[in-house]
Protein backbone atom coordinates (compact mmCIF):
# COMPACT_ATOMS: atom_id res chain seq x y z
CA UNK A 1 0.00 0.00 0.00
CA UNK A 2 3.13 2.59 0.71
CA UNK A 3 5.21 2.44 -2.18
CA UNK A 4 8.43 4.74 -2.57
CA UNK A 5 8.09 7.40 -4.99
CA UNK A 6 11.75 6.12 -6.15
CA UNK A 7 12.55 5.11 -9.90
CA UNK A 8 14.49 2.37 -10.78
CA UNK A 9 17.58 3.29 -12.93
CA UNK A 10 20.95 4.43 -13.18
CA UNK A 11 21.07 7.92 -13.80
CA UNK A 12 24.50 10.10 -12.51
CA UNK A 13 21.66 11.17 -10.04
CA UNK A 14 21.26 7.65 -8.93
CA UNK A 15 24.86 6.21 -8.36
CA UNK A 16 25.48 10.25 -6.96
CA UNK A 17 25.24 9.08 -2.71
CA UNK A 18 22.71 10.36 -0.56
CA UNK A 19 24.57 13.25 1.22
CA UNK A 20 25.55 14.49 -1.94
CA UNK A 21 22.32 15.10 -3.38
CA UNK A 22 20.98 16.69 -0.07
CA UNK A 23 23.61 18.61 0.14
CA UNK A 24 23.34 19.89 -3.60
CA UNK A 25 19.48 20.70 -2.84
CA UNK A 26 20.40 22.75 0.12
CA UNK A 27 22.89 24.44 -1.63
CA UNK A 28 20.54 25.15 -5.20
CA UNK A 29 17.42 26.36 -2.45
CA UNK A 30 19.87 28.96 -1.46
CA UNK A 31 21.25 30.20 -4.41
CA UNK A 32 18.13 29.78 -5.91
CA UNK A 33 16.63 32.16 -3.53
CA UNK A 34 19.23 34.48 -3.73
CA UNK A 35 19.44 35.23 -7.13
CA UNK A 36 16.45 37.16 -9.01
CA UNK A 37 18.09 37.09 -12.81
CA UNK A 38 16.26 35.92 -15.07
CA UNK A 39 19.57 35.36 -17.70
CA UNK A 40 20.29 32.91 -15.07
CA UNK A 41 16.99 31.64 -13.33
CA UNK A 42 15.61 30.41 -16.98
CA UNK A 43 18.37 28.13 -18.14
CA UNK A 44 18.08 26.98 -14.13
CA UNK A 45 14.51 25.62 -14.88
CA UNK A 46 15.75 24.01 -17.67
CA UNK A 47 18.43 22.67 -16.24
CA UNK A 48 16.42 20.94 -13.45
CA UNK A 49 13.74 20.09 -15.44
CA UNK A 50 15.62 18.25 -17.59
CA UNK A 51 17.97 16.67 -14.90
CA UNK A 52 14.15 15.75 -13.40
CA UNK A 53 13.45 13.79 -16.93
CA UNK A 54 16.82 12.34 -17.10
CA UNK A 55 15.98 9.92 -14.41
CA UNK A 56 13.74 8.43 -16.02
CA UNK A 57 10.27 9.16 -14.73
CA UNK A 58 8.20 9.65 -17.85
CA UNK A 59 6.29 12.90 -18.53
CA UNK A 60 3.01 12.14 -17.41
CA UNK A 61 4.58 10.62 -14.31
CA UNK A 62 6.98 13.63 -13.59
CA UNK A 63 3.79 15.77 -13.91
CA UNK A 64 1.57 14.43 -11.96
CA UNK A 65 3.66 14.02 -8.96
CA UNK A 66 4.45 17.97 -8.90
CA UNK A 67 1.07 19.18 -10.15
CA UNK A 68 -0.11 20.01 -6.96
CA UNK A 69 3.08 22.00 -5.76
CA UNK A 70 3.19 23.76 -9.09
CA UNK A 71 -0.07 24.50 -9.30
CA UNK A 72 0.70 26.55 -5.79
CA UNK A 73 3.83 28.22 -7.53
CA UNK A 74 1.88 29.35 -10.51
CA UNK A 75 -1.01 30.43 -8.12
CA UNK A 76 2.19 32.75 -6.18
CA UNK A 77 3.59 34.02 -10.05
CA UNK A 78 -0.39 34.88 -10.60
CA UNK A 79 -0.31 37.16 -8.03
CA UNK A 80 2.94 38.73 -8.62
CA UNK A 81 2.16 39.06 -12.14
CA UNK A 82 -1.45 40.30 -11.49
CA UNK A 83 -0.16 42.89 -8.43
CA UNK A 84 3.38 43.80 -9.57
CA UNK A 85 5.00 42.62 -13.04
CA UNK A 86 5.22 40.63 -15.62
CA UNK A 87 9.27 40.10 -14.78
CA UNK A 88 8.68 39.58 -10.88
CA UNK A 89 6.13 36.90 -11.95
CA UNK A 90 8.34 35.19 -14.17
CA UNK A 91 11.01 35.26 -11.64
CA UNK A 92 8.93 33.92 -8.92
CA UNK A 93 7.92 30.96 -11.04
CA UNK A 94 11.55 29.96 -12.55
CA UNK A 95 12.82 29.95 -8.73
CA UNK A 96 10.26 27.75 -7.27
CA UNK A 97 9.39 25.52 -10.31
CA UNK A 98 13.24 24.77 -10.33
CA UNK A 99 13.43 24.35 -6.63
CA UNK A 100 10.53 22.19 -6.92
CA UNK A 101 11.65 19.69 -9.75
CA UNK A 102 14.89 19.42 -8.36
CA UNK A 103 13.73 18.36 -5.31
CA UNK A 104 11.23 15.81 -7.07
CA UNK A 105 14.02 14.68 -9.25
CA UNK A 106 16.05 14.32 -5.70
CA UNK A 107 13.01 11.96 -4.26
CA UNK A 108 12.89 10.11 -7.39
CA UNK A 109 16.40 9.08 -7.61
CA UNK A 110 16.47 7.96 -3.83
CA UNK A 111 15.22 4.61 -2.40
CA UNK A 112 13.47 4.58 1.28
CA UNK A 113 15.81 2.40 2.86
CA UNK A 114 18.94 4.29 1.15
CA UNK A 115 17.37 7.55 2.61
CA UNK A 116 16.00 6.06 5.92
CA UNK A 117 19.84 4.73 6.28
CA UNK A 118 21.06 8.22 5.55
CA UNK A 119 18.69 9.81 8.02
CA UNK A 120 19.72 7.35 11.18
CA UNK A 121 23.50 8.55 9.99
CA UNK A 122 22.25 12.08 10.55
CA UNK A 123 20.55 11.73 13.98
CA UNK A 124 23.12 9.42 15.80
CA UNK A 125 25.15 12.25 16.57
CA UNK A 126 22.25 13.81 18.62
CA UNK A 127 21.55 10.85 20.95
CA UNK A 128 24.63 11.88 22.98
CA UNK A 129 22.04 15.00 23.99
CA UNK A 130 19.61 12.33 24.73
CA UNK A 131 17.20 13.68 22.52
CA UNK A 132 15.94 10.98 20.29
CA UNK A 133 17.35 6.98 19.54
CA UNK A 134 18.18 6.63 15.99
CA UNK A 135 16.81 3.05 16.11
CA UNK A 136 13.41 3.99 17.94
CA UNK A 137 13.05 6.20 14.61
CA UNK A 138 13.11 3.47 12.26
CA UNK A 139 11.08 1.34 14.61
CA UNK A 140 8.61 4.02 14.27
CA UNK A 141 9.06 4.47 10.83
CA UNK A 142 8.70 0.08 10.31
CA UNK A 143 5.65 0.11 12.47
CA UNK A 144 4.11 3.17 10.38
CA UNK A 145 4.68 1.16 7.47
CA UNK A 146 3.42 -2.29 8.88
CA UNK A 147 0.42 -0.46 10.11
CA UNK A 148 -1.27 1.39 7.82
CA UNK A 149 -3.04 -1.25 5.67
CA UNK A 150 -4.51 -2.57 9.14
CA UNK A 151 -5.62 0.95 9.64
CA UNK A 152 -6.97 1.24 6.57
CA UNK A 153 -8.85 -2.02 6.39
CA UNK A 154 -10.55 -1.06 10.20
CA UNK A 155 -11.47 2.24 8.35
CA UNK A 156 -13.57 0.17 5.69
CA UNK A 157 -14.81 -2.21 8.53
CA UNK A 158 -15.81 0.60 10.54
CA UNK A 159 -17.76 2.17 7.40
CA UNK A 160 -19.21 -1.31 7.09
CA UNK A 161 -20.83 -1.33 10.16
CA UNK A 162 -22.42 2.04 9.89
CA UNK A 163 -24.20 0.67 6.91
CA UNK A 164 -25.70 -2.38 8.61
CA UNK A 165 -27.19 0.03 11.06
CA UNK A 166 -28.50 2.50 8.47
CA UNK A 167 -26.39 5.46 9.64
CA UNK A 168 -24.51 7.54 7.20
CA UNK A 169 -20.69 7.42 6.98
CA UNK A 170 -19.63 10.84 8.57
CA UNK A 171 -16.10 12.11 9.45
CA UNK A 172 -16.61 12.64 13.11
CA UNK A 173 -18.46 9.76 14.03
CA UNK A 174 -15.87 7.56 11.88
CA UNK A 175 -12.80 9.32 13.17
CA UNK A 176 -13.67 8.40 17.44
CA UNK A 177 -14.06 4.69 16.78
CA UNK A 178 -11.04 4.51 14.45
CA UNK A 179 -8.46 6.61 16.57
CA UNK A 180 -10.11 4.80 19.73
CA UNK A 181 -9.40 1.12 18.24
CA UNK A 182 -5.78 2.07 16.83
CA UNK A 183 -4.20 3.09 19.89
CA UNK A 184 -5.92 0.66 21.88
CA UNK A 185 -3.56 -1.54 20.50
CA UNK A 186 -0.56 0.23 21.51
CA UNK A 187 -0.51 -1.88 24.66
CA UNK A 188 -0.36 -5.42 23.07
CA UNK A 189 2.07 -4.11 20.50
CA UNK A 190 4.32 -2.28 23.40
CA UNK A 191 4.57 -5.55 24.99
CA UNK A 192 5.23 -7.75 21.77
CA UNK A 193 8.38 -5.40 21.09
CA UNK A 194 9.79 -5.10 24.63
CA UNK A 195 8.99 -9.24 24.80
CA UNK A 196 11.29 -9.67 21.93
CA UNK A 197 14.37 -7.49 23.23
CA UNK A 198 13.88 -4.86 20.38
CA UNK A 199 14.88 -1.98 22.88
CA UNK A 200 17.74 -3.41 24.51
CA UNK A 201 19.51 -0.70 26.44
CA UNK B 1 9.97 8.00 26.10
CA UNK B 2 8.38 4.18 26.80
CA UNK B 3 8.18 1.74 24.05
CA UNK B 4 4.63 2.50 24.62
CA UNK B 5 4.89 6.09 23.71
CA UNK B 6 7.04 4.91 20.47
CA UNK B 7 4.20 2.47 19.64
CA UNK B 8 1.51 5.38 20.06
CA UNK B 9 3.08 8.08 18.07
CA UNK B 10 3.55 5.14 14.65
CA UNK B 11 0.19 4.54 15.29
CA UNK B 12 -1.56 8.08 15.31
CA UNK B 13 0.98 8.84 12.08
CA UNK B 14 -0.97 6.06 10.24
CA UNK B 15 -4.02 7.07 10.93
CA UNK B 16 -2.59 10.43 9.79
CA UNK B 17 -1.58 8.26 6.92
CA UNK B 18 -4.47 6.62 6.23
CA UNK B 19 -6.89 9.87 6.81
CA UNK B 20 -4.62 10.86 3.71
CA UNK B 21 -5.94 8.17 1.43
CA UNK B 22 -9.56 9.16 1.74
CA UNK B 23 -11.35 11.47 -0.62
CA UNK B 24 -11.64 14.74 0.60
CA UNK B 25 -14.74 15.72 2.53
CA UNK B 26 -16.66 18.79 0.70
CA UNK B 27 -18.80 20.68 2.83
CA UNK B 28 -21.69 22.74 0.81
CA UNK B 29 -21.26 26.27 2.10
CA UNK B 30 -17.26 26.76 1.70
CA UNK B 31 -16.13 26.17 -1.87
CA UNK B 32 -12.38 24.33 -0.44
CA UNK B 33 -12.65 20.91 0.13
CA UNK B 34 -11.44 19.56 3.77
CA UNK B 35 -8.96 16.71 4.12
CA UNK B 36 -9.46 14.98 7.29
CA UNK B 37 -5.37 14.64 7.34
CA UNK B 38 -5.45 18.60 8.10
CA UNK B 39 -7.38 17.59 11.34
CA UNK B 40 -3.52 16.11 12.59
CA UNK B 41 -1.92 18.39 14.59
CA UNK B 42 -4.94 19.29 16.27
CA UNK B 43 -6.28 15.54 17.04
CA UNK B 44 -2.52 14.76 18.14
CA UNK B 45 -1.79 17.38 20.04
CA UNK B 46 -5.08 17.37 22.19
CA UNK B 47 -5.03 13.42 22.46
CA UNK B 48 -1.36 12.24 22.72
CA UNK B 49 -0.29 15.68 24.02
CA UNK B 50 2.65 18.16 23.78
CA UNK B 51 5.94 16.26 23.13
CA UNK B 52 3.89 12.48 21.79
CA UNK B 53 1.68 14.62 19.56
CA UNK B 54 4.26 16.51 18.07
CA UNK B 55 6.95 13.70 17.53
CA UNK B 56 3.73 12.17 15.77
CA UNK B 57 3.68 14.89 13.36
CA UNK B 58 7.55 14.77 12.77
CA UNK B 59 7.17 11.76 11.75
CA UNK B 60 4.55 11.75 9.22
CA UNK B 61 7.38 15.00 8.25
CA UNK B 62 10.21 12.22 8.13
CA UNK B 63 7.95 10.18 5.65
CA UNK B 64 7.05 12.52 3.52
CA UNK B 65 10.90 13.54 2.83
CA UNK B 66 11.89 9.90 2.77
CA UNK B 67 9.62 9.79 -0.45
CA UNK B 68 6.59 7.83 0.97
CA UNK B 69 3.44 9.20 -1.00
CA UNK B 70 1.78 9.99 2.55
CA UNK B 71 0.29 13.58 2.36
CA UNK B 72 -3.17 14.04 0.98
CA UNK B 73 -3.88 13.08 -2.72
CA UNK B 74 -0.65 11.04 -2.82
CA UNK B 75 1.79 13.68 -2.39
CA UNK B 76 4.96 12.85 -0.82
CA UNK B 77 8.90 13.76 -1.41
CA UNK B 78 11.20 16.60 -0.90
CA UNK B 79 9.16 18.73 -3.76
CA UNK B 80 6.85 19.38 -0.84
CA UNK B 81 9.19 21.20 1.26
CA UNK B 82 10.81 23.19 -1.77
CA UNK B 83 7.15 24.97 -2.82
CA UNK B 84 5.74 28.26 -0.98
CA UNK B 85 3.36 26.40 0.86
CA UNK B 86 6.17 23.87 3.07
CA UNK B 87 5.64 26.70 5.72
CA UNK B 88 2.26 25.10 7.00
CA UNK B 89 3.19 21.39 6.97
CA UNK B 90 6.57 22.68 9.15
CA UNK B 91 4.25 24.43 11.44
CA UNK B 92 2.12 21.20 11.83
CA UNK B 93 5.12 20.31 14.55
CA UNK B 94 4.82 23.26 16.58
CA UNK B 95 1.49 23.34 16.05
CA UNK B 96 0.70 19.90 17.57
CA UNK B 97 3.20 20.80 20.51
CA UNK B 98 1.58 23.94 21.66
CA UNK B 99 -2.15 21.98 20.89
CA UNK B 100 -0.55 19.65 23.60
CA UNK B 101 0.62 21.80 26.02
CA UNK B 102 -2.42 23.72 26.10
CA UNK B 103 -4.70 21.12 26.13
CA UNK B 104 -2.35 19.22 29.07
CA UNK B 105 -2.94 22.57 31.10
CA UNK B 106 -6.31 22.96 31.02
CA UNK B 107 -8.06 19.58 29.93
CA UNK B 108 -8.93 17.62 33.06
CA UNK B 109 -11.20 14.22 33.38
CA UNK B 110 -12.92 15.37 36.19
CA UNK B 111 -14.05 18.31 34.36
CA UNK B 112 -17.48 19.40 33.17
CA UNK B 113 -18.07 18.39 29.73
CA UNK B 114 -18.63 21.95 28.69
CA UNK B 115 -15.55 22.89 30.01
CA UNK B 116 -13.48 19.84 28.60
CA UNK B 117 -14.92 21.58 25.08
CA UNK B 118 -14.34 25.29 25.56
CA UNK B 119 -10.30 23.84 26.77
CA UNK B 120 -10.14 21.62 23.62
CA UNK B 121 -11.41 24.13 20.83
CA UNK B 122 -8.94 26.80 22.74
CA UNK B 123 -5.89 24.04 22.29
CA UNK B 124 -6.97 23.46 18.57
CA UNK B 125 -7.97 27.07 17.04
CA UNK B 126 -4.25 28.57 19.23
CA UNK B 127 -2.42 25.62 18.52
CA UNK B 128 -3.67 24.04 15.40
CA UNK B 129 -4.48 26.96 13.48
CA UNK B 130 -2.17 30.11 15.31
CA UNK B 131 0.72 28.31 15.29
CA UNK B 132 0.60 26.69 11.68
CA UNK B 133 -0.28 29.41 10.16
CA UNK B 134 2.47 31.60 12.07
CA UNK B 135 4.80 29.40 10.02
CA UNK B 136 3.38 29.04 7.14
CA UNK B 137 2.22 32.21 6.20
CA UNK B 138 5.71 34.14 6.41
CA UNK B 139 7.27 31.13 4.60
CA UNK B 140 4.68 31.63 2.01
CA UNK B 141 5.01 35.48 2.40
CA UNK B 142 8.62 35.07 1.59
CA UNK B 143 8.59 32.52 -1.43
CA UNK B 144 6.34 35.13 -3.27
CA UNK B 145 8.90 37.59 -3.65
CA UNK B 146 7.51 40.80 -4.40
CA UNK B 147 3.74 39.95 -3.70
CA UNK B 148 4.52 39.10 -0.51
CA UNK B 149 1.31 40.55 1.14
CA UNK B 150 -1.35 39.66 -1.01
CA UNK B 151 -0.30 35.43 -1.44
CA UNK B 152 -0.24 35.77 2.67
CA UNK B 153 -3.53 37.67 2.91
CA UNK B 154 -5.05 35.27 0.20
CA UNK B 155 -4.10 32.05 1.98
CA UNK B 156 -6.72 33.56 4.91
CA UNK B 157 -9.21 32.29 2.85
CA UNK B 158 -8.70 28.56 4.43
CA UNK B 159 -9.18 30.27 7.94
CA UNK B 160 -13.43 29.43 8.04
CA UNK B 161 -12.30 26.18 6.69
CA UNK B 162 -9.85 25.53 9.25
CA UNK B 163 -11.97 27.19 11.81
CA UNK B 164 -14.79 24.18 11.14
CA UNK B 165 -11.52 21.66 11.51
CA UNK B 166 -11.27 23.18 14.97
CA UNK B 167 -14.93 22.42 15.83
CA UNK B 168 -14.59 18.93 14.78
CA UNK B 169 -11.16 18.28 16.48
CA UNK B 170 -12.78 19.56 19.36
CA UNK B 171 -15.44 17.12 19.39
CA UNK B 172 -13.53 14.39 18.27
CA UNK B 173 -10.52 14.81 21.27
CA UNK B 174 -13.17 14.69 23.92
CA UNK B 175 -15.26 11.74 22.79
CA UNK B 176 -11.27 9.47 22.51
CA UNK B 177 -10.81 11.40 26.47
CA UNK B 178 -14.02 10.19 27.48
CA UNK B 179 -13.19 6.69 25.50
CA UNK B 180 -9.67 6.17 25.86
CA UNK B 181 -7.83 8.96 28.12
CA UNK B 182 -4.10 9.17 26.86
CA UNK B 183 -3.73 12.84 27.64
CA UNK B 184 -3.55 12.72 31.53
CA UNK B 185 -0.53 10.27 31.31
CA UNK B 186 2.74 12.26 29.84
CA UNK B 187 5.22 11.15 28.06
Amino acid sequence: MLNGLDIEGNSPLHRMPVRGKLILLFTAAILLLLISDLRILVPALALTALLYLSTGIGLKEAFRRTRFVLFTVLLVALANYLFHSVHEALVVFCRLSALVLLAAAVTATTGISAFMDEITRLITPLERFGFVRAADVSLAVGLVIRFVPEIFARYGEIADAHRARGLRVRPLTMLVPLIILTLKDADTIAMAIDARGFRRH
Amino acid sequence: MTTRDIVLVALFAAIMVVLGLLPPITLGFIPVPITAQSLGPMLAGCILGARRGSAAMLLVLLLVAIGLPVLSGGRGGLAIFAGPTAGYIIGWVVGAFVCGLIAERLVREDQSELSQFISFLVASVIGGIGIVYLFGMPWLAYMSGKAFFETAAASLVFLPGDLIKAFVAMLAARAVLAGYPLLPQRA
